[in-house]
């Protein structure tokens, strides 16, 4: 992952092209980054972005089944009793992602799959360009998506819609994530990341920023149960 | 007597209520919970589709017959709670539970299809809440189910107001998620419930459900606790399966 600030908007990149495969180090470094982010003091606003064409493919899924496999401990039946921590961890970084004091927009291009529209589901906002393709496929694997990823839908796009995207785990367009409340805007791939910056820079510059850290307090304080 | 029909296709159970013209049902519990539970204890079923028999889905409960249990002491607020936990039970099914609603859904018919998972209706389907009408209201749940769905206001709207609502108006206030032509309702409903279903290992269908009524019940952190470990389970069983099948 890349990460800069310029002139108080932070923009992170996932930086594995072509495909900007999530792997083990992704989440590490992830992790690593969220925790820096949220002790910088100067920035104002994040956009999150994908290098190339995509925005990412999703994890790497042998890589992980093989952590999940070797970490976890079982009891007599095999039913998990301790779960890996970097599972517990991946999920700490998207937490962390959400509740920083200040705007986090995705702008995503290409492929957005599996824990990577995860990923983007944490963040405050999504913007897209009109070639975007999503999905949650974990099911088609025999899994289910694990990072909050069915909550998220569910609270976005309800109940029925969340069943049918997860369980049938077909990939979407664009429109249809618009129509499924699942990103913001569709913009034109060559002004997206452009646009994407001047949304946040306009929506971070009106308040001073003790004010909106307490505003976006006591809006997850608010919102943290339903 | 028998009201309600059973069967099995494709290890996906259909219940249809079975009163014709208008399928009243005869009592607060449509079906006795009992049943139901057998019914759907086969652990290979894979999805739940409720219908109505002929050119209606239900009617609703009948007044008549409410107000003669009162006279005769029936204990109602028994028989209510018995509804309530029959609906409770099919919300709470770890399959994916469906109504294919033709021609009118009123009152309890109503309460049946919000406590499904998905409801998908007939282009000439009407929808209501009569109760406020006759001087009672809806009792099996179905202000709140309604709330869920269509929000505070319209919930207001519709069970104050007693109106009666068109299929078009309850596709757009999102009362019900899918409108098709009425001869093709229960062929789309019931492939619907196979193509979500039929490709996935009942494992992951149960998870997914499970998760999903987390992400309702619980808190935020307690309901990603679950489904992390939920994830751990099955990422567990299918790496054992990859490796055996190496």
């Amino acid at each position: 992952m890349k990460f800069t600030l310029t002139d108080t908007i932070g923009h992170l990149v996932l930086n594995q092209p072509p495909s900007n495969k999530m792997t083990l180090s992704f989440f590490a470094e992830l992790n690593h980054l969220v925790q820096y982010i949220e002790k910088l003091k100067e920035i104002k606003g994040l956009v999150i972005s994908g290098n190339g064409r995509h925005f990412s493919s999703g994890t790497d899924l042998p890589a992980i089944l093989e952590v999940v496999e070797q970490n976890t401990i079982v009891d007599a039946l095999g039913h998990p009793v301790i779960i890996p921590d970097f599972l517990l961890n991946n999920y700490l970084s998207l937490q962390i992602l959400e509740r920083l004091p200040f705007p986090v927009l995705s702008a995503i291009r290409g492929v957005c799959l599996g824990s990577a529209m995860e990923l983007t589901l944490f963040s405050h906002f999504r913007f897209c360009s009109e070639d975007s393709v999503f999905g949650l496929p974990e099911s088609t694997f025999n899994l289910i998506p694990g990072l909050g990823g069915i909550s998220k839908v569910y609270h976005l796009s309800g109940k029925a819609k969340a069943m049918e995207l997860v369980l049938k785990g077909k990939t979407f367009l664009a429109s249809e994530a618009l129509k499924f409340k699942l990103v913001d805007k569709i913009l034109p791939k060559k002004e997206l990341i452009q646009q994407s910056c001047i949304f946040i820079k306009s929506i971070s510059s009106g308040y001073r920023k003790e004010k909106k850290k307490l505003y976006l307090k006591n809006f997850f304080n608010n919102h943290d149960t339903i | 007597m028998d009201r309600i029909g059973w069967e099995i296709r494709d290890d996906i159970g259909i219940i249809t209520i079975n009163n014709p013209p208008e399928n009243y049902l005869a009592k607060p519990d449509f079906v006795q919970l009992e049943i139901l539970k057998k019914w759907t204890s086969y652990d290979y079923l894979r999805g739940l589709m409720i219908t109505g028999t002929g050119k209606q889905f239900s009617g609703g409960g009948k007044l008549e017959h409410l107000f003669s249990m009162i006279n005769a002491k029936e204990d109602i607020s028994r028989k209510i709670s018995d509804g309530k936990k029959v609906l409770d039970f099919l919300e709470n099914l770890d399959i994916p539970v469906i109504s294919a609603i033709q021609g009118i859904c009123f009152g309890g018919g109503l309460e049946i299809a919000l406590a499904c998972h998905i409801r998908i209706c007939s282009e000439n389907a009407l929808f209501a809440f009569p109760e406020t009408n006759h001087g009672i209201m809806p009792g099996l749940g179905g202000t709140i189910r309604s709330q869920e769905l269509i929000g505070f206001p319209m919930a207001l709207k519709m069970i104050l107001g007693g109106d009666m609502i068109n299929a078009e108006d309850a596709l757009e206030m999102k009362l019900v998620d899918f409108i098709v032509p009425k001869q093709k309702l229960h062929e789309y409903s019931f492939n619907f419930l196979l193509r979500l279903t039929k490709d996935r290992p009942l494992d992951v269908i149960h998870a997914v459900m499970k998760v999903l009524r987390n992400a309702r019940t619980l808190s935020v952190k307690d309901a990603m606790k679950k489904e992390t470990h939920l994830f751990c389970e099955l990422a567990l069983a299918e790496a054992h399966r990859r490796k055996s099948q190496e």
